[in-house]
């Protein structure tokens, strides 16, 4: 019987948007458009339009080591060149954020290929070839795992995303990255992900209400949905915990 | 470290108001609410906490550019003039106060121009959270 993949337990609004961010086969809903070579300022890795920098001389021309990998594992575009690895780092309000750190590397790591990812606390970085990264950066700041904002996109000094918000609804920057557009009800990038400013202002888009987030987001709160209210979340974090502690690296061996 | 208190030290825990704000103040926001606070009498020093504004970029690719930030400036509390360094989230208000009855009062006129300005409300309590006398500390640092 071939074995049907699963992603996360649960009936809860939270769980369910696990899944469904975790689920390759589901296209998340785009939301705005922001024009990849803004994307590519808010990055700051290169300039739009300048090519990308890849190693010389290029990988078909150079001697490549024989290595059975090599011919197994068919690259990815920028691996392929031999691109740089740069990276996009979002840092993610605790504050009913479409998503977490932690689920962004189940998300990663569950749809895309050729990546490393790094969770800490209030951030997640992505690295990886820089022409695949430009595309799934645009890809992650246009679909709804992005909220203007409570989703910031920082590469270095993210404090914030456990901070109160602001007057106008924004996750606390001390460098203040993005701004409030008074008039357009708006979040614009004023700086680059290290907080280099930016030639022209970067709009995107309008913030999601709290009502539209709490129905998007993968965050249990206690003042949204309790993890502890869905039952089958409590009982699968209660098993882990169980086979770790009476099992240690052996869950196998332990019997209920 | 050299603790110097922002005003002289009671010398006994007078009673402090510490008001925690549901969402970081704008400049113009904590100018107000300075403002409305500042002519209360019996108000005897007014502290503030919240989260720290840099100056330049302290760190990364950008570090030493200066930090631009909209919300780092000087305001004007009743003609004094003074620099925000934070985005404000908490005042911690020391009243000099006979008794309970006149802690009341001011509870009163505090909150009254609390709730003329914070617009996303606050959390306000009554106790004693900082020291008001000199401690070895303070002896230890001269």
């Amino acid at each position: 019987m071939a074995y049907k993949r699963q992603f996360y337990p649960g009936d809860s609004i939270p769980a369910k948007n696990r899944r469904r961010y975790m689920d390759p086969k589901v296209k998340l809903k785009k939301l705005r458009d922001v024009p990849m070579d803004d994307v590519v300022r808010i990055m700051g890795h290169r300039n739009p339009g300048e090519d990308y920098k890849s190693i010389h001389p290029p990988i078909e021309e150079g001697k490549e080591p024989e290595c059975p990998i090599r011919k197994l594992v068919v690259p990815i575009e920028g691996a392929k060149h031999g691109d740089r690895v740069r990276y996009i780092q979002f840092t993610d309000s605790v504050y009913f954020a479409p998503i977490s750190p932690y689920q962004r590397a189940w998300m990663y790591l569950s749809r895309y290929r050729g990546v490393d990812t790094g969770t800490l606390s209030g951030r997640q970085i992505i690295e990886v070839r820089e022409r695949n990264l430009e595309i799934m950066a645009k890809e992650m700041i246009d679909n709804e795992t992005f909220d203007p904002a409570l989703t910031g996109i920082r590469g270095a000094t993210v404090h914030g995303h456990a901070c109160r918000l602001d007057e106008n609804g924004l996750m606390f920057d001390g460098w203040q990255r993005y701004q409030w557009d008074a008039k357009k009800k708006e979040v614009v990038y004023v700086k680059d992900q290290v907080a280099i400013p930016l030639d022209r202002k970067i709009s995107v888009g309008k913030p999601a209400s709290q009502a539209d987030l709490k129905k998007r987001t993968t965050i249990f709160r206690a003042d949204g949905v309790d993890m502890r209210e869905d039952k089958e979340v409590t009982m699968y974090g209660l098993r882990i915990h169980k086979l770790r502690t009476l099992g240690g690296y052996q869950p196998w061996a332990f019997k209920e | 470290m050299v603790s110097n208190p922002p005003a002289d030290y009671a010398g006994v825990p007078l009673p402090e108001v510490q008001i925690i704000t549901n969402r970081l103040l704008s400049a113009e926001t904590t100018e107000a609410v300075l403002n409305k606070l500042d002519v209360i009498e019996g108000v005897r020093q007014i502290n503030m906490t919240g989260e720290s504004i840099p100056k330049t970029i302290n760190s990364g690719p950008a570090k030493g550019l200066p930090n631009n930030h909209t919300e780092r400036k000087v305001i004007n509390v009743n003609g004094r003039e003074m620099e925000l360094r934070y985005l404000v989230g908490a005042f911690y208000i020391e009243l000099e106060v006979a008794d309970e009855a006149e802690l009341d009062d001011k509870l009163e006129e505090i909150k009254a121009a609390c709730d003329s300005c914070i617009e996303f409300g606050y959390v306000l309590n009554v106790g004693r959270y900082s020291k008001y006398k000199p401690t070895l500390h303070d002896y230890r640092s001269e």
